[in-house]
């Protein structure tokens, strides 16, 4: 018996030492900075490089904070198909990422949470138009004509500048469009029908344009331009300065960005990317660490020299007008000449009406 | 031939019988040109995809055809997630495969030799999930799986399990066609005899029929695989994070951009389909299995 009373004795320190030990972990692990120990935090996104650049920049500051960062990767259209099924129970995901022809949408079927900036420090270096109510613009990017410069010396003819130079008979069968179901299709789509004269409403302009361009080839993942311009398929293509720049970075293609007109006043169409926490998330601060973290002028300045897209942050759009030539050259750089750009308002367009509009003129 | 050249009477008639002599070889030249034609048709996307993965220019985004300089530097690039998302793929066609033939083995059984009415019909039904479009069992099975939560507390959306069954249910189809159209052609009379002869129903299914349908199985069995390695449609509503199949890996991947570890990750991908094909002819032998179709 008196054996055993250390033993018991032991025991009883330990277990009250387990206990104390319990109560405080999640003290302590706040304290030491780790406020999401054992949260997994799931983000609807792109995949491929896209997801890489973030798994690589934006996971390790999460995690530092104690969750573990999982992507779920899909078109926006899926992630928003997924939500739609899973609506009244647990959600899918807990931070989405979705475009600007979706975020009216997505915010009106209230799948999109009220931000509460006060937990996004970094917001306060972000552009005011970014700051929806229930999603913040992460990235934007400046739909143009991006053309072979060599090609176009070659051939005689001088930079674009709208649309319709893009229907030249010279350039026949050597044009890429964004096709309307691929990232940047719904964006270029509406750029060339106001161009054209049309509006979101009426689209049949448009399509008239894209009519005139003989042999036109249509890309629905932006990869097709880089490949074509190197392959010399093509010599101009309508699309975002992000695929220009890669040609250029990575393909060593020789080609320069031109905004096409698109009224008196406006030149180049604006597409922006919105980060979204989903309604219904039991991860929101680790969601809205996410948010931040995605804000974050390391990572805007990584992502952009990276994917050519435009940050919001004002710090990081500042830092590259010094740091990248090639993303200089490409981009209107000053605030002035983007707020010329034309923004599509998607609000109350029918979407459906395009896709059927378009398959009847286009596809066929 | 006359001194200038001109052919004479004699070299006509020595070249007549000649040309006629040379047409079935004209025929047979012919067929072996159609052949090489269909074989190049066949086999040109993946030596441009293996070919364009040895590439050693530091050339992104482009397919380069032939390459310039061979190197090896696109398999050291091949991303993590390809090699994560292919040990998957490869387990979940192994396991609906299997799956598959353990369904549609007694389903096709069933069909063939049941006596009642409404046979055709029923195996049209059976055949359904091959007319359905994909993307709509994708997202028919992702709601299902939510309903069936609903009830039940037990949630498959987002898990191995549910993907699997999503696979399955493409999969079965392809193994009860090769099994009926082989029990079709099936003689029950060797059956009748091992009957006959006192083997009992189990052991006359083990011992007669089932080795008699075998290719028909193993056709099914490698269909049922090869449905569920190359399925994107279903998969992209039913993966998750942690378990992304290698089809809706590169999918993605190549929608937001493209560069040749996509082509070195599909090589490995040919070569190691290959060398299961060569296992399937040394143990099983590829004409049995195309036979059975």
């Amino acid at each position: 018996m008196t054996a055993t009373k250390p033993i018991l004795s032991a025991l009883a320190v330990l277990a009250s030492a387990i206990t104390v030990l319990g109560a405080v972990a999640p003290d302590a692990a706040q304290a030491q900075g780790r406020p999401f120990e054992g949260v997994t935090l799931r983000v609807a996104t792109f995949g491929g490089p896209w997801r890489d650049d973030l798994v690589k920049n934006v996971s390790p500051k999460l995690e530092a904070m104690g969750a573990k960062v999982e992507y779920v990767i899909g078109s926006p259209q899926d992630n928003l198909a997924k939500i739609i099924a899973a609506r009244g129970r647990d959600v899918p995901f807990d931070v989405v990422e979705v475009l600007d022809a979706q975020v009216d949408q997505a915010v009106e079927a209230g799948f999109l949470r009220r931000i509460d900036y006060s937990k996004i420090p970094n917001i306060a270096q972000v552009e005011d138009w970014a700051r929806h109510p229930n999603a913040v613009g992460n990235w934007l990017t400046q739909e143009v004509i991006c053309y072979d410069k060599g090609k176009f010396a070659e051939l005689g003819l001088p930079a674009p500048t709208s649309y319709r130079d893009l229907a030249d008979p010279k350039l026949a069968n050597r044009v890429m469009l964004a096709d309307i179901t691929g990232g940047g299709g719904l964006a270029n789509f509406a750029g060339m029908t106001y161009a054209a004269g049309g509006d979101t409403k009426n689209v049949r302009p448009g399509l008239d344009l894209i009519r005139t361009i003989k042999g036109a080839k249509f890309w629905k993942a932006g990869g097709d331009v880089v490949t074509g311009f190197k392959s010399g398929d093509i010599w101009a293509a309508v699309a975002h300065t992000g695929w220009c720049l890669r040609a250029i970075k990575f393909a060593g293609a020789n080609v320069a960005s031109a905004h096409p007109r698109i009224s008196d006043t406006q030149r180049g169409v604006i597409k922006v990317g919105w980060l979204g926490i989903v309604e219904g998330t039991k991860n929101q601060a680790a969601a809205e660490a996410f948010v931040n973290a995605y804000l974050d002028e390391e990572f805007q300045v990584a992502f952009a020299k990276n994917s050519g897209v435009w940050p919001v942050n004002k710090r990081a759009a500042q830092r590259l007008r010094t740091e990248d030539p090639v993303f200089v050259a490409l981009n209107l750089i000053e605030p002035a000449e983007m707020n010329r750009m034309l923004r599509i308002d998607y609000k109350g367009v029918n979407i459906n009406s395009w896709y059927d509009q378009w398959n009847r003129a286009i596809s066929r | 031939m006359s001194a200038l050249g001109e052919p004479t009477s004699s070299t006509i008639a020595r070249a007549v019988p000649r040309a006629r002599l040379s047409l079935p070889r004209l025929g047979t030249l012919a067929k072996i040109a159609w052949v090489s034609f269909a074989y190049l048709f066949l086999l040109a996307p993946m030596i441009v995809v293996m070919g364009s993965s040895l590439d050693g220019t530091e050339v992104y985004s482009k397919v380069m055809f032939p390459p310039e300089r061979l190197s090896l530097q696109w398999y050291e690039r091949i991303p993590d997630a390809h090699y994560r998302a292919l040990a998957l793929s490869l387990g979940l066609a192994a396991a609906v495969s299997l799956g598959a033939c353990l369904l549609g083995i007694p389903a096709a059984l069933g069909v063939v030799r049941g006596r009642f009415p409404g046979k055709s019909l029923l195996l049209a039904f059976f055949r359904a999930p091959m007319q359905i479009p994909a993307v709509v069992t994708g997202v028919a099975f992702l709601k299902l799986y939510y309903l069936v939560g609903d009830v039940t507390g037990l949630f498959l959306n987002a898990t191995f399990a549910g993907l699997y069954l999503g696979h399955l249910f493409v999969a079965v189809p392809y193994v009860i066609g090769t099994v009926v159209s082989v029990l079709q052609r099936f003689n029950s009379r060797l059956e009748e005899a091992a009957l006959s002869m006192g083997a009992g129903p189990w052991r006359t299914f083990r011992r007669v029929t089932l080795p008699t349908i075998m290719p028909g199985v193993h056709a099914g069995a490698l269909y049922a695989f090869m449905v569920s390695f190359a399925d994107v449609p279903i998969s992209m509503f039913l993966t998750a994070p942690g378990f992304v199949t290698y089809p809706v890996e590169l999918f993605f991947g190549i929608e937001t951009d493209f560069n040749p570890s996509v082509l070195a990750s599909a090589s490995l991908v040919i070569v190691f389909s290959l060398l299961l094909l060569l296992a399937v002819q040394r143990v099983i032998g590829l004409d049995n299995v195309v036979r059975s179709k």
